[in-house]
């Protein structure tokens, strides 16, 4: 095989996106009906993952708890990839005062810890999935900045840009169609890499319980749940962070195997 | 002949690691409808400087501290951004030294030209590839639609020197710049390069401007030649003046440079 990486990376995140998609059909029970009969069941033919503390089965709330998982990860990164690629790129092309106040801003946000910048913000705001999402993209924008801007200006020197100027075409054309296409290889490792942050992100949050709220399942929020009772049911804990690891390995994957396409 | 271009003064000074270097110098010349016109000099005379400034677009360190540049009675040099996009491709295009370098990598040589042609001519895609298809067979390029389809990196030199020529054509120029066209290619490559530009001219009637460290091509196509020397123009006059009675040394140097090697 060619590029091992990718492919199982790919087969990984195929997977676990296709389970997120038909969790509804795929799920064996309701995520969040109550079987007050099988409380701490281990895996069983009936529960193949087994059930938690309020007798909900663990598989159907992973399944469903992926869904939240998965969706944090991608849209954060988007947000901020979009972020990043606006703001790195004016501060690459137009450099001098542009440069100087936007990098200045980034090298100020990267000071904070991300963490705790979160934390202050979801103190403010209720803590919903799309606050969340919102939240970990607008605070995770400076590393694709400084990568897109690094890009564009190295790029903006090379000669078929001038050419493109020679030629009439405006600045916001040369940006779109020209300078952004050239830059996107690094940026798309970054991203894929950048998912996997996000989500670990949501996990945490989730299980300091300022992530996603109860019922509603996410990955963080099983496991905060199976704290109390890991002395005696391992398999709430184990599994979703299995699933965690797993994930967060697969598009490490991805990033790696793209890596060696972009060269 | 009425002059389509003519620079007046033209003073451009480069910023180098805060220091000021005066790369072009009073420098005056014009270019009359149709003409072929050299501008010759060695490396770092101020020959592409000279080129550049004329649309303005010269590297961020470079700046033009006085002078006019008239393209058709209307200076470049206080025009707008614009009508200065108006002016570059439009009126004057450019082709450069190594094609490839000056294609854009990640489109294939179709989506480039007819980007070009459809946001200077305002056509639909499908006419603007048809037009495409012309253009390369224009610049002889015999299999358009295999061409349409590569990347520039799968091309040769002079391939993607075609590919570049048909390009700057696309816009309908009234000056074409040639700033080295053919230095990076072959011999043969480079005679037939040569014959292009020279038909094209006959054929759509541009004006062109070539720039050259080579006095053996200037002799074949230009009509009336520039000499640059430190930013300066030394000398100039008539292609067959500046051959029989070169006045400045410079001039006899860059001739003899090229007897010496015609005698190799």
């Amino acid at each position: 095989m060619k590029n091992p990486y990718l492919f199982w990376g790919l087969a990984i995140i195929v997977l676990f996106s296709c389970a997120a998609l038909c969790a509804p059909w795929i799920s064996p029970h309701d995520p969040s009906f109550i079987d007050s009969q099988n409380l701490l069941m281990p895996p069983s033919a009936q529960h193949p993952l087994g059930t938690d503390g309020l007798g909900r089965d663990l598989l159907s709330r992973m399944i469903y708890g992926s869904r939240i998982s998965l969706s944090v990860g991608i849209i954060a990164v988007g947000i901020s990839i979009l972020l990043g690629l606006v703001l790195g790129s004016c501060a690459g092309f137009y450099g001098r005062l542009a440069d100087t106040l936007i990098m200045r801003f980034a090298d100020v946000m990267l000071c904070f810890p991300t963490f705790f910048l979160i934390l202050a913000v979801i103190a403010m705001v209720e803590p919903s999935i799309y606050n969340i999402m919102i939240v970990i993209g607008l605070t995770s924008w400076m590393g694709p900045a400084r990568l897109i801007r690094g890009e564009i200006l190295s790029l903006k020197e090379r000669e078929f840009i001038q050419a493109e100027r020679a030629i009439g075409a405006s600045d916001a054309r040369i940006i779109i169609r020209h300078l952004i296409p050239n830059a996107v290889g690094p940026v798309l490792v970054n991203a894929t890499l950048g998912i996997a942050g996000a989500i670990l992100l949501e996990s945490s949050l989730s299980f300091l319980g300022l992530g996603v709220q109860p019922p509603i399942p996410s990955w963080g929020n099983i496991l905060i749940e199976s704290k109390s009772t890991l002395g005696i049911a391992w398999w709430i804990t184990v599994f979703p962070g299995l699933a965690i690891l797993i994930t967060i390995l697969g598009f490490n994957f991805i990033a790696e195997g793209l890596k060696k396409i972009i060269g | 002949m009425g002059n389509l271009l003519e620079v007046k003064d033209l003073k451009v000074d480069f910023n180098v690691e805060g220091r000021t270097v005066h790369a072009v110098e009073n420098v005056n010349l014009r270019i009359g409808m149709q003409e072929t016109v050299v501008l010759a000099g060695e490396s770092g005379s101020g020959k592409t400087i000279t080129a550049l400034a004329m649309t303005r677009i010269l590297p961020s360190n470079a700046s033009i501290v006085s002078g006019e540049v008239f393209l058709e009675g209307k200076d470049v040099l206080k025009m707008d951004e614009r009508s200065l996009a108006l002016v570059r491709g439009a009126k004057i295009a450019y082709i450069f030294q190594e094609p490839a370098s000056y294609l854009n990598p990640v489109y294939t040589i179709g989506e480039q030209i007819i980007e070009v042609i459809m946001f200077h001519q305002g056509l639909r895609r499908a006419q603007a590839r048809d037009q495409a298809l012309t253009l390369l067979s224009q610049v002889r390029i015999s299999d358009a639609q295999r061409v349409l389809a590569s990347y520039p990196h799968q091309l040769s030199g002079g391939m993607n020197q075609r590919v570049f020529i048909a390009m700057s054509l696309a816009c309908k120029p009234a000056l074409l710049i040639a700033d080295e066209p053919t230095t990076s290619l072959d011999v043969t490559i480079e005679a037939q390069i040569l014959k292009l530009l020279v038909e094209l001219k006959e054929q759509i009637g541009f004006s062109l401007l070539f720039i050259t460290h080579n006095l053996a091509i200037a002799r074949k196509i230009a009509s009336r030649i520039y000499v640059m020397h430190r930013g300066r123009v030394v000398e100039q006059g008539l292609t067959q003046q500046i051959f029989e009675a070169p006045k400045h040394f410079h001039t006899r140097e860059l001739i003899s440079a090229y007897e010496k090697i015609g005698r190799l």
